[in-house]
């Protein structure tokens, strides 16, 4: 009862916040019934899927300031786990999923106990060479279709809901957003947690939060497998939502580095920077991509704004849009 | 087995060769983030935009590719210090999470900017002095020249380097900075200076490493991100801030890169049924990347590291 309470508690946020939050949940529960595009509403699962991806993230880059940039791998371990289990054994997703996400969860225990005696930039080029290598692992394994990929088999009858096969986008929606709200009362609940003050007081100084008595090692390595699970559920779902698979797909440099992108643009280390990150980067991306890729010559534009974005924040707000606005709140309570 | 006694020595040559230039791209960072501990990720750019400018000069105005090498050193100072005074100084004032996402966002700049100006197909450069003629060692061990050059210039290349981080006072002012730049500016070290001209350093030696490489290995846009990763564990695997380090560290790699198609030769000298078929060469850059992690996890010093 104590961790529900925690859960819902966001007394912590002005209310204005707490009003604005609101409205933004009522409007994604109404979304499907508003009139829309078939790809507002693909935008939108996306949108969703990288919030999540972003949560997930912001546990241990966040909070704990170990700048990850190899959650592919585990993006393709959920996913690979799904296709697979549903294409050779007919396993339901629901059943694939926690299967998906242990298997995850036990690589990066095995992944993360070496890993983590690095610090920085080391850290995170290390991370993105492990992934590197399972993707090159993946690409060659034919018992997962290598390089190929896979493609899951339809069911006859839909909608399945254990399969998680439907003909229309607003049941994925429905359960992408279900993720959605777990998982952000589970952050809310992680902020307030022993483990939540460990992390951020391993990112404020991590010698004076081991001369504490915190086993800085080890608090990683569960921080790190907490934001494992999450990515890796929802690769299971990209599995079922995308039919098909492929290692370029799910496991690229790209997607690690646009899941801590994401988190870093709205504010890394706060309950919604991810969100915000999400909400602002899946639509430029797949509205700027579309807008520019049907026009000759100007393919690679998109990406040149979008770059252009990353340096631009990198360079003068490096704690994101939520940076921003705690920087104008405090600016006008003075 | 005389037949697999050729397969591993061209293995070693072909890696030795691949090595020297390895190094040669790893010594522009071996500056920027071994030395200044700066992280780049746009490093494999810089590299990808030293071969156009060397492929550039040498097709419109059709002179040697030899000529085009100052022309990409030039423009590497160039790039190294717009780069640092657009943006790594505004970078180096926030956390050490602006510097990833910063260079990472200016190698998604420069790509697409490539993308956009050169377009996708991957181009290639057959002229000059050097193309055409190879050493011949033994049946099947050819050496082309187009390598070698690069092999013997990038030595030189490094011999350069170290003259002048060890034996001229730039050089000492640049390793004091790195050492402790609070302290290196109390002693009047200009630390802002020195930054930029280690990106200036930086930038040149890849563009000239690119330009090198320019006659024997394809360009196109997206070359760059391998380069980043093997630069990496060079500079890992060599000692972050160690000159000589990074070239036994390149010839490492570069036989690195080997063991795999070396294996699958000697498996298919051997007619080992049992392990035909595996492929490992799909697995060769796997063991560049495996052997960062190792060599970042149990001996972070690298081989001639002073700092880490």
């Amino acid at each position: 009862m104590e961790v529900l309470k925690t859960a819902f508690d966001f007394s912590d946020f002005p209310r204005i916040d707490i009003w604005v939050a609101s409205a933004v949940a009522v409007a994604l529960l109404v979304f499907p019934t508003l009139p829309h595009s078939s790809f507002a509403m693909a935008t939108m699962i996306q949108f969703l899927m990288f919030s999540v991806y972003g949560m997930g993230w912001n546990t241990i880059g966040g909070y704990g300031g170990q700048v990850d940039l190899g959650k592919a791998q585990y993006v393709g371990i959920g996913a690979y786990t799904t296709a697979v289990m549903m294409i050779r054994w007919d396993v339901p997703f629901w059943f694939s999923l926690p299967i998906g996400m242990g298997l995850a969860v036990g690589w990066s225990f095995i992944i993360g106990y070496p890993l983590f005696r690095l610090r920085g930039h080391y850290f995170a080029i290390a991370t993105i060479a492990t992934s590197l290598v399972l993707k090159d692992v993946f690409e060659s394994w034919s018992f997962i279709g290598g390089a190929r990929g896979l493609k899951i088999p339809l069911k006859g009858e839909m909608p399945n809901f254990l399969y998680v096969q439907f003909r229309e986008d607003y049941y994925y929606y429905y359960i992408m957003l279900g993720f959605f709200f777990i998982g952000l009362f589970y952050i809310n609940w992680f902020r307030h947690s022993r483990m939540g003050f460990q992390l951020r007081s391993i990112k404020d100084n991590e010698e004076v939060a081991r001369s504490l008595g915190i086993d800085s090692h080890w608090a990683k390595i569960k921080a790190y497998a907490v934001a494992t699970a999450f990515v890796a559920a929802v690769g299971s779902f990209h599995a079922c939502y995308n039919f098909n698979i492929e290692p370029e797909d799910v496991m690229s440099l790209d997607l690690s580095v646009l899941i801590a992108l994401m988190a870093m643009l709205g504010g890394a280390g706060s309950l919604f920077g991810p969100i915000i990150g999400a909400a602002i980067l899946v639509p430029m991306k797949n509205y700027l991509g579309a807008w520019f890729g049907a026009r000759a010559g100007l393919a690679g534009l998109d990406l040149i704004i979008y770059a252009t974005i990353i340096m631009l924040i990198a360079a003068f707000e490096p704690r994101g849009i939520w940076g921003l606005i705690t920087r104008l709140r405090e600016r006008r309570s003075n | 087995m005389e037949d697999l006694f050729i397969q591993i020595t061209k293995a070693v040559v072909a890696g030795l060769m691949m090595g020297l230039v390895f190094g040669l791209v790893a010594l522009g960072l071996t500056i920027i983030f071994g030395v200044m501990d700066i992280v780049n990720f746009a490093h494999g750019e810089f590299l990808m935009i030293g071969m156009y400018a060397g492929l550039l000069t040498a097709t419109t105005f059709h002179v040697d590719p030899l000529v085009g090498l100052p022309v990409a050193a030039g423009v590497g100072i160039f790039l190294g210090l717009a780069c640092y005074h657009g943006l790594v100084r505004f970078l180096l004032k926030g956390p050490m999470v602006a510097q990833l996402f910063g260079t990472f966002g200016l190698m998604l700049f420069l790509r697409n900017v490539a993308l956009m100006i050169m377009g996708a197909e991957p181009r290639s450069l057959h002229q000059g002095i050097l193309v055409g003629k190879s050493f011949i060692l033994g049946p099947g061990i050819v050496i082309e020249l187009t390598k070698l050059a690069a092999g013997v210039l990038s030595l030189a290349a490094f011999a350069g380097t170290w003259w002048l981080l060890n034996r001229t006072k730039i050089g000492k002012a640049l390793t004091a900075t790195a050492l402790d730049g609070q302290a290196a500016r109390y002693m009047g070290i200009p630390t802002e200076k020195m930054n930029a001209f280690a990106w200036a350093l930086g930038g040149a030696t890849v563009s000239v490493a690119g330009a090198l490489m320019v006659n024997f290995w394809p360009v196109d846009p997206n070359v760059g991100l391998l380069f980043t990763m093997i630069a990496f564990a060079t500079v890992a695997l060599g000692g972050f801030g160690s000159v000589p380090g990074a070239a036994l560290a390149g010839l490492i790699v570069g036989m690195m890169i080997n063991i795999a198609p070396m294996w699958d030769a000697c498996v298919n000298c051997l007619g080992i049924e049992s392990l035909k078929g595996g492929g490992m060469h799909q697995f060769k850059y796997s063991f560049v990347y495996l052997a960062y992690f190792l060599i970042m996890v149990f001996r972070p010093r690298g081989l001639f590291g002073w700092k880490y």
